[in-house]
């Protein structure tokens, strides 16, 4: 498995979008996504907790190459909170109930559009790095916040 | 609907940016935000090998409580997963 490529994110933002898929990009990677130089391993995305948004996100994922089989589609039809996929041609955490965002219409309402990549607010990118209270996440806070501060500016001018 | 696209904003002078962000930081804001999208994604994915988490080709939980519990308790402390 190599690193996650823009092409991937590509496909990925084109199957959601054909499949109708409410989703963001969350975590450093959705931080990249607004312009913030770091390095990830990770691809994650916060998906909308419904019955019809986790059966057209099963449809999306099998169609990009996940190997899910029935017991594993079932799982992410029923929208468990955390689910790691490394069955697929990338790797994928689909996230849907980040700490720190307490609904995903909430998220939704303040996203933000990258090149047509819906991606968290770097508010809430923080506020869900900050809840979750790890070593890793941690470390990245003090530069994701000051990322905030120069994103803020930038936005306003 | 709120779009934003980085890298078509001009390049805030050191001056204008605020005094909470360190200088070398803000210098690599201000490069990154010249990269076209394309380029910031091959500088900043990566991969390497992380044991354990990387040894199932899936894992669902029911909670995201259960997937800290899990963190804490199987991934070795160095991969930076683990309650602090």
């Amino acid at each position: 498995m190599g690193a996650f490529e823009y092409r991937q994110a590509q496909e990925i933002r084109d199957c959601f979008q054909l499949h109708r898929i409410r989703y963001l990009f969350i975590g450093k990677s959705g931080a990249i996504l607004l312009g913030f130089p770091d390095t990830t391993q990770d691809a994650d995305i916060f998906v909308e907790k419904t019955a019809e948004n986790c059966n057209a996100l099963v449809a999306a994922l099998l169609e990009l190459g996940f190997a899910l089989n029935d017991a594993q589609a079932a799982e992410v039809r029923r929208g468990k909170d955390f689910i790691q996929l490394k069955n697929g041609p990338f790797d994928l955490d689909l996230v849907f109930a980040p700490d720190g965002i307490e609904r995903f219409a909430d998220a939704w309402g303040r996203r933000v559009e990258v090149e047509g990549f819906p991606v968290c607010h770097i508010d809430d990118i923080i506020a869900s790095k900050a809840a979750t209270n790890r070593q890793k996440d941690r470390e990245s806070l003090p530069r994701l916040r000051s990322f905030r501060e120069y994103w803020l500016q930038r936005r306003a001018n | 609907m709120d779009a934003f696209e980085l890298h078509d904003k001009p390049a805030l002078n050191s001056s204008d940016s605020d005094a909470a962000i360190p200088a070398e930081w803000l210098v690599e804001f201000e490069a990154a935000a010249r990269r076209p999208l394309e380029t910031r994604f091959r500088y900043a994915f990566i991969h390497t090998y992380k044991p354990v988490l990387d040894d199932a080709p899936f894992r669902a939980f029911e909670t995201t409580a259960d997937y800290r519990r899990w963190c804490d308790e199987n991934l070795p402390d160095w991969l930076g997963y683990g309650s602090v």
